[in-house]
């Protein structure tokens, strides 16, 4: 699974969608949104909510792509972006109250289910295990282990600490040990019987 | 089995990738179309809310003035409404200030958190005054919510001003 920094875009289309040209901006949203809504998809849960904020952030994007400076790679720019969307989101009493009602292990089971990549997962466990995550630990980890941000990024980004990004790395690895474990015991434990 | 940190990171960097909509691109040419729609109504929006407070203020102000030289049991309910006139003109004043304020697109998740919990704060206090007339001793107590509520709008403005004046 290819990161979003690590989408190559040509300067010359870079230079291009800097100026508007909408062949450009098009080729950038087709090389990226893939990446893109995947972190997307790994950060909320709801399909729906990663759509509409795949949406708003290349809204963002098109709105505001001629302040584009150059200083880092596009795709970088944009997954700042979309990141900075994501952590708005989650932050929002509309996230916390649909969160709330999705820490139900069932709709957990639902949402899950819903989704063809889960059923072509190589680790089915570890998809669902990182989906039980509470959001934000969620963030820090896929943030940090798949995105590569630094624990100062991820403190910044979140409005925290470094130590508060390692914290909760260190315990989101634990916690996910411990659903992996317990995945497997399942997997390998005895069938119930009522005898 | 302890997963160390490299291997979690090539662990969770191998779980598949999701596919976006179809129809991306077209939906986000629409959705941007429709931002823009939106922002040239927010102008004349803003204006015409400013008019109308401006106008109902000035109505509520010669009925209060009128209910002053003319009642002849003038109570402390009718001082409680005057009384709300200033804190309704300076709510007033603070909302076309929070109009005025460009719109971030995007935020710090600090401020933005900030900015939900007033958000949330407001549309309680909002939706209080707007059951207040039948509730006892309605005049008191509208007053402390729009106390309450140039208070919140006070700090709303000075959050996102700030957020303006030091942008990402």
């Amino acid at each position: 699974m290819p990161r979003i920094a690590d989408v190559s875009i040509p300067e010359s289309v870079a230079n291009a969608a800097r100026h508007g040209d909408a062949r450009a901006l098009e080729a950038v949203y087709l090389a990226t949104s893939a990446p893109l809504y995947t972190l997307l998809r790994r950060l909320v849960r709801r399909p729906a909510i990663a759509e509409e904020l795949l949406q708003e952030t290349f809204v963002d994007v098109l709105e505001h792509i001629g302040a584009f400076e150059g200083r880092c790679p596009l795709p970088a720019w944009i997954r700042s972006i979309a990141i900075n969307r994501a952590l708005m989101y989650l932050r929002s009493p509309w996230h916390r109250s649909l969160e709330w009602l999705d820490a139900d292990p069932g709709r957990l089971e639902e949402l899950q289910s819903a989704s063809p990549v889960a059923a072509r997962s190589s680790e089915p466990a570890l998809d669902r295990a990182l989906m039980r995550l509470p959001a934000l630990t969620r963030a820090v980890v896929w943030l940090h282990d798949v995105e590569g941000y630094t624990h100062a990024e991820i403190g910044t980004a979140l409005g925290r600490t470094p130590s508060y990004s390692k914290t909760q790395l260190a315990r989101a690895h634990a916690r996910l040990r411990d659903l992996l474990a317990g995945a497997e015991t399942i997997k390998e434990g005895t069938p119930c019987t009522l005898a | 089995m302890h997963a160390g940190l490299s291997e979690w990171s090539a662990r969770l960097a191998a779980l598949p990738e999701f596919e976006p909509p179809p129809d991306g691109w077209e939906t986000i040419q629409a959705a941007r179309l429709q931002r823009e729609a939106g922002e040239s109504r927010r102008w004349p929006i803003a204006i015409a809310a400013t008019v109308l407070a401006a106008v109902a203020g000035l109505a509520w102000q010669l009925q209060s003035t009128e209910r002053e030289l003319t009642a002849t049991d003038f109570s402390a309910a009718d001082a409680a409404v005057i009384a709300n006139d200033s804190v309704r003109a300076e709510n007033a004043r603070l909302e076309v200030l929070l109009a005025s304020l460009p719109e971030m697109r995007v935020m710090r998740g600090s401020t933005a958190f900030t900015v939900s919990q007033l958000e949330d704060r407001l549309a309680f206090v909002d939706d209080r005054l707007s059951r207040f007339t039948l509730e006892p001793n309605a005049p008191e107590h509208a007053e402390r919510l729009w106390r309450e509520r140039v208070e919140l709008m006070n700090s709303l403005v000075q959050v996102r001003y700030a957020d303006v004046a030091s942008p990402l």
